[in-house]
């Protein structure tokens, strides 16, 4: 390891410290006022800003959605939230933990840990809310107080990095050394990225096309990190994207099935999600949506299937979407509606495996520059 | 009396029955069986509760052959612990149709005796078997009879007449009839749950054809103030009933037979010779203020007759027409109807007249009708047109109708006498209501008296919440003259009153466990149809009723708010309790303390105030 890159860890960890230190500062003054609070004889509270529909606004501006200012009171006093406000204080009290021992936990993790605390949630739907609440309270996203989602996606291509967790601070990797890709966790959205010969990353929503993309190399043809979402892409993948993009300085595409669900995945990763309307620094707003289009469809006469009823509610809702207003976002949810038919990734499969790698996506990167 | 009798029997009563039989409640025989259990538990009931007696009714009904489909044959037994009926009376009391002794205007369960002798009928004419009679008076010796009802001469036949000796007074009734229990089964429970809920003092039992057995024990010891028999009020009587009650205030001509002919020897001081018949006047007119009413119109006949007493001994009386003043007799001797002419001038005539014609108007209103004097009477008579020395004896039937309306529409009558009802009382209603339901909450009312087209009446009301009530929703039960009422619900006034009421107003909201029980009674009941099981709804009813509710549904809400509250307290303490702790072990350790905050404080504020 050189000189260079040990003073840069340093550096790191020392980031990394301050950070933490900030986190358990603002924990310890949530845990100081409910503590004074009843040790004067007072319900404890606090405020919370609102996530219900009508608080959440799109912000033109930074291109998300974010809170408005409406606020709730959560009191402890009244007998409805007393529930909620217990699991509320028990989620700080274990992320605490948690930051102090660097150990990481995932949501279901946080729902089971739950029951050794007689903290009663019903699911992991209500502590996975809970969660939310401790983001919105704190305006910290979950993964600062070390709690991450379940991971199924994963990466590969030629990106060196360095991890900063406990017991791995220093170490690298090459995120090409491993053909199954790599699962993109706490490890590798907090390690170091260090440098990359890649020139873009493509985001592919399915796993099984991005195993095809590995086995043809599409790393080295394209100079390409392909990055498997799964489905919607989960938040560390959307941090990991936004990393990516801001440190390497590297475009993203992103590839999904020709339906409306594919779309919106690749509207959540450039704008974000309502769900976390409450949290910043989540969203590659120059990412772009190649494919499949809607018009991709015809084009490419791909084999298509009759859209479902929900197909067509959904494209209906997102059609009041303020982001879906114009563009090809527009055009595109247009065309589904009038076709009223969805293809998917491997329906270029008919016109021979390779086409798709040998294609399709050549000439769609090409389009892409000038997006 | 005797002149009723006659007119009774002119109707073939198995022709009778047979057209009323419907009316009677014996259409079928699930119907049959259960009308017949009623008519017998209710006279047990009425006749224990006549004399003050403590009422212990055994009710069986067995199947003659149990492995029959029904409807089959069933031999239904109902035992009281009553006064008995006199030997001499049976069989006329259970032999007869027509023949009862409930005439009298007061509450009662049945009216004129008249369902038993139906219900033995029935089953005579279904099954053809004797109804067999157990009593008792003096609770030593009981006489057991055998009887069949000869349908044509409406007479009793009978079969086996033995005594015993016994231990307990009381009566039995045995009949075999046909029946459905399979389908009857379920409202004769109900009849007996229900009739013991609203006969708290009764111990009632019940043996079904299965063996199996229903037994409601007593649950008070004390018997509510039996009914005073009184006199009805002039709103309360149509032509029929008052055609009735001048029949009775007359007096009848007394047969001229052996026996009143030597009544009137002994009386006028006259040995066993023979007298003349101008001896005998003459004897007669000096003794005249000794005499009897009934030896004075004795003599009076004879004076017409110019008879002596061995003549007189061969005619019989058929009629004294004093209008028309003429005395019609049979005349054994030659087989011929004679008659002859009275003298209107004679004193005799007087006498005759007066005794045939009646009191006058003013002496019957005064004497038949409860609350009328003299000076309303006078009021009246001007009113309808009438003399107020009119014989009432006299009177044409146009006559009579135009008295029975007059009475109606006369404004002057004060309200009804209410001695002669019979409620339950407040105290054994809540008894009832507590023991068979065990409520967490129960309130009764008993209203006053309240009157409508001249019936006295009076509503009582008990409203029971939770314990071991399970059913959802609000559970009427209805009660006339303690007679639940277990068909036809729905068009009964009760049902419209509680379902008027907006119960979420008194915090009975959802599908509360709710018991209400309704008793209205009333010398007559106003019943909707033929059927006696809905009560019409007359707007006099129908305003007690509401009263009433309103008033246990005030009650309810008082208990229901300060439940409501006492619970939301006891929940919101146990969440604090629960939750107050976890919050302050996890907020201990957030804020790096080692010692827990002092939460107690606010545990103590918010413990729930302990109901009173």
């Amino acid at each position: 390891m050189s000189k260079k890159s040990e003073s840069k860890t340093k550096a790191l960890s020392k980031k990394a410290q301050e950070k933490q230190k900030d986190i358990l500062e603002m924990l310890k003054s949530h845990g100081a006022k409910i503590y004074d609070d009843l040790d004067n004889g007072q319900f404890p509270k606090f405020s919370i800003p609102s996530r219900s529909v009508s608080n959440i606004v799109y912000d033109k501006k930074i291109r998300q959605y974010i809170l408005g200012n409406a606020t709730a009171l959560r009191s402890s006093k009244n007998t409805s939230q007393l529930r909620s406000f217990t699991q509320l204080t028990w989620l700080a009290f274990f992320a605490n933990r948690l930051t102090i021992e660097k150990k990481s936990s995932t949501l279901r993790d946080i729902y089971y840990s739950s029951q050794a605390f007689e903290i009663d949630f019903e699911d992991q739907g209500e502590s996975d809310s809970i969660i939310v609440d401790l983001e919105a309270v704190t305006l910290r996203a979950r993964e600062d107080f070390h709690i991450f989602p379940e991971e199924r996606s994963s990466i590969f291509g030629d990106l060196n990095i360095e991890y900063t967790i406990p017991g791995y601070e220093g170490k690298t990797m090459n995120l090409s050394n491993h053909p199954d890709g790599y699962a993109i966790g706490p490890s590798l959205t907090t390690a170091e990225l260090v440098d990359t010969s890649a020139e873009i990353v493509i985001a592919i929503e399915k796993g099984g096309l991005f195993t095809r993309f590995v086995e043809e190399q599409i790393d080295k043809k394209f100079k390409a990190i392909i990055i498997n979402t799964g489905g919607q892409a989960p938040r560390s993948t959307r941090t990991l994207l936004k990393r990516l993009h801001d440190e390497m300085k590297l475009p993203v595409v992103i590839l999904t099935d020709g339906d409306v669900y594919g779309e919106h995945i690749a509207m959540v990763i450039k704008s974000g999600s309502a769900n976390a309307a409450h949290l910043r620094e989540l969203t590659v707003p120059d990412a772009k949506w190649v494919g499949v289009w809607a018009t991709d469809i015809e084009k490419y006469k791909l084999p298509t299937i009759p859209m479902t009823e929900s197909d067509i509610k959904r494209c209906r809702d997102l059609q009041k979407d303020p982001r879906y207003q114009d563009g090809i976002w527009k055009k595109e949810l247009d065309v589904f509606l009038r076709i009223k038919r969805k293809a998917e990734l491997e329906a270029f499969s008919k016109y021979g495996l390779t086409n798709i790698t040998e294609k399709y996506l050549p000439q769609k990167l090409e389009l892409a520059k000038s997006l | 009396m005797s002149s009723i009798k006659e007119q009774f029997n002119q109707i073939s009563p198995s022709e009778f029955f047979y057209r009323n039989r419907d009316l009677a409640g014996f259409s079928n025989p699930s119907r049959s069986l259960y009308t017949a259990v009623r008519e017998f538990v209710e006279n047990g009931l009425d006749a224990c509760d006549q004399r003050g007696i403590l009422p212990d009714i055994r009710l069986t009904i067995k199947a003659v052959d149990p492995d029959k489909p029904d409807p089959k044959p069933y031999i239904l037994t109902v035992k009281d612990n009553g006064p008995g009926i006199e030997s001499k009376h049976i069989p006329l009391a259970f032999g007869v149709v027509l023949y009862g002794s409930k005439f009298g205007l007061k509450q009662a369960r049945g009216m004129f005796g008249l369902g038993a002798t139906m219900a033995i009928l029935y089953g005579q004419i279904t099954i053809n078997k004797p109804v067999t009679i157990k009593s008792s008076t003096d609770g030593k010796i009981s006489d057991e009879f055998e009887l069949l009802l000869d349908i044509q001469k409406n007479k009793p036949v009978i079969l086996k007449h033995k005594t015993k000796e016994v231990s307990k007074k009381g009566l039995s009734i045995s009949i075999f009839l046909e029946g459905d229990y399979s389908k009857a089964g379920s409202k004769i429970r109900d009849y007996v749950y229900q009739t013991s809920l609203i006969t708290p003092y009764a111990s009632i039992t019940f043996e079904d054809p299965k063996g199996e057995k229903y037994h409601y024990p007593r649950m008070i010891n004390t018997m509510p103030k039996p009914p005073t028999i009184i006199r009805p009020h002039p709103y309360g009587v149509d032509v029929e009933t008052i055609r009735r009650m001048i029949v009775e205030s007359q007096f009848a001509i007394p047969t001229i037979d052996d026996a009143m002919i030597e009544k009137v020897r002994k009386d006028l001081g006259l040995s066993k010779k023979n007298f003349s018949f101008t001896a005998i006047m003459d004897k007669a007119r000096k003794r005249w203020k000794t005499l009897s009413r009934q030896v004075r119109v004795a003599i009076a006949l004879m004076s017409f007759l110019k008879m002596d007493f061995e003549k007189l001994n061969k005619i019989r009386i058929e009629d004294v027409d004093v209008p028309n003043k003429k005395l019609v007799y049979w005349d054994f001797g030659d087989s011929t109807s004679k008659s002859v002419d009275m003298d209107p001038e004679s004193q005799y005539y007087k006498q005759l007249a007066n005794t045939v014609q009646g009191e006058t108007l003013i002496a019957f209103l005064t004497k038949k009708f409860q609350r009328v004097g003299p000076t309303t009477a006078v009021k009246f008579a001007k009113f309808a047109g009438f003399k107020p020395e009119k014989r009432i004896g006299t009177m044409t039937n146009a006559e009579l109708a135009k008295l029975s309306d007059s009475l109606q529409k006369f404004g002057d009558f004060m309200s009804p006498d209410s001695s002669c009802l019979a409620p339950l009382g407040d105290i054994p209603l809540e008894k009832g209501m507590r023991t068979f339901f065990n409520p967490d909450f129960i309130t009764v009312i008993q209203r006053n008296a309240s009157a409508y087209s001249g019936f006295p009446f009076i509503v009582e009301m008990g409203i029971a919440y939770g314990g071991d009530i399970t059913t959802r929703g609000i559970k009427v039960y209805r009660f006339a003259n303690r007679i639940p009422l277990l068909y036809d619900e729905g068009s009964d006034v009760v049902l419209k009153v509680v379902n008027d009421i907006d119960w979420s107003r008194y915090k009975a909201k959802g599908d509360p466990p709710l018991v209400i029980v309704s008793h209205v009674c009333s010398t007559r009941i106003p019943y909707k149809t033929a059927g006696k099981e809905n009560v019409a709804d007359r707007p006099e009813i129908e305003r007690e009723l509401k009263l009433s509710i309103q008033f246990i549904a005030r009650k309810l809400s008082v208990f229901m708010n300060k439940r409501g509250q006492a619970e939301a307290a006891k929940k919101r303490a146990n969440l604090y309790a629960k939750y107050v702790p976890l919050i302050a072990q996890f907020c201990t350790e957030l804020a790096g303390k080692k010692k827990e905050p002092n939460f107690q404080k606010i545990l103590q504020e918010e413990k729930p105030i302990e109901n009173e």
